[in-house]
């Protein structure tokens, strides 16, 4: 019973953390809170053989990032279209969070976040992570290394490499729309 | 030509910028963590799904402590029984002695040690 208590505390302490990556990692707000469930049991199960070595986050990390993995394995099994994460009930209205700025302005920002959003779940599934992980997380590449079992060098180069690819494909959208707008002034 | 290359340099430079630009927005838009919802009794779901653990026991036994105490005695019999014989009479001999002596002396501290410990 207390062993319950002291892991619902876990869990809560937790939870925002695990949500967030794996709705990052994921790409999609579907079965996030049975993904974020699967974490914390598997957590759980994984606790007796926990010696403290890490810290329980590194450790969560990991476990995320294996349910994610799982997940990707299942929807390319399943072939289903990602479901984006605006794609939500909230509306564009509630999304602007700052009234006085120019409200085209907001809709561009968040257009841009959409597009990045879109071509992240277009990057290969280590990329993804280590962007997620170093970006949204915050994590130093030594956290990242212990994480995911990886040497800190393949760190920098997914992160670099997965930035590079984000940076090229925005360009390139970002060249395309200019060119549908001049063609279309004409 | 001079025109030319004043041309290019000044869309190069615009090209870094519009590119330092675009780098500064990537970033921010990477560092902006989606907003989740929660449910409310998330934790507590979480944890009616645990499965029973084997309650462990809590009655301590002492096995490995009777084998030592028992290999104690086996040790002093053999060095009561080899020291008539062995002493002074062969390398061998000596040698087993001093073995068995070392052996019977680090059991002895390691139970003392593992006694205050428990204690």
């Amino acid at each position: 019973m207390d062993t319950d208590l002291t892991f619902e505390q876990v869990v809560h302490d937790h939870q925002d953390m695990v949500f967030r990556t794996l709705l990052r990692l994921t790409g999609s707000r579907e079965h996030v809170d049975d993904l974020a469930q699967d974490v914390f049991l598997r957590l759980y199960r994984a606790l007796p053989n926990f010696r403290g070595e890490s810290l329980i986050t590194t450790y969560l990390y990991r476990i995320a990032v294996n349910v994610a993995q799982d997940e990707w394995k299942r929807r390319r099994r399943d072939d289903r279209p990602l479901v984006s994460l605006s794609d939500e009930a909230s509306s564009w209205e509630d999304r602007l969070q700052h009234p006085s700025r120019n409200a085209e302005q907001q809709i561009e920002e968040r257009e841009f976040q959409q597009t990045v959003e879109e071509q992240l779940q277009r990057l290969s599934q280590i990329e993804r992570t280590i962007l997620v992980l170093y970006h949204q997380e915050e994590r130093t590449y030594e956290q990242i290394s212990l994480t995911l079992g990886l040497p800190i060098g393949t760190v920098r180069t997914h992160l670099h490499r997965g930035r590079k690819k984000l940076r090229e494909a925005l360009q390139e959208r970002q060249n395309n729309e200019r060119r549908a707008t001049c063609e279309t002034n004409r | 030509m001079r025109d030319e290359s004043l041309n290019r340099q000044h869309s190069t430079a615009k090209d870094i910028d519009t590119l330092a630009r675009l780098d500064q927005r990537l970033i921010r838009a990477l560092e902006i963590a989606p907003e989740p919802q929660i449910p409310a009794d998330f934790a507590a779901r979480v944890a009616s799904l645990l499965p029973a653990r084997r309650p462990v026991s809590v009655t301590p036994t002492h096995y490995g402590y009777y084998a030592m105490v028992g290999s104690m005695v086996i040790l002093l019999a053999a060095l009561l029984l080899l020291a008539p014989h062995a002493a002074g009479r062969s390398i061998f001999g000596l040698t087993l002695q001093w073995l068995l002596c070392a052996q019977f002396i680090g059991l002895a501290v390691w139970l003392s040690a593992r006694r205050h410990t428990v204690l």
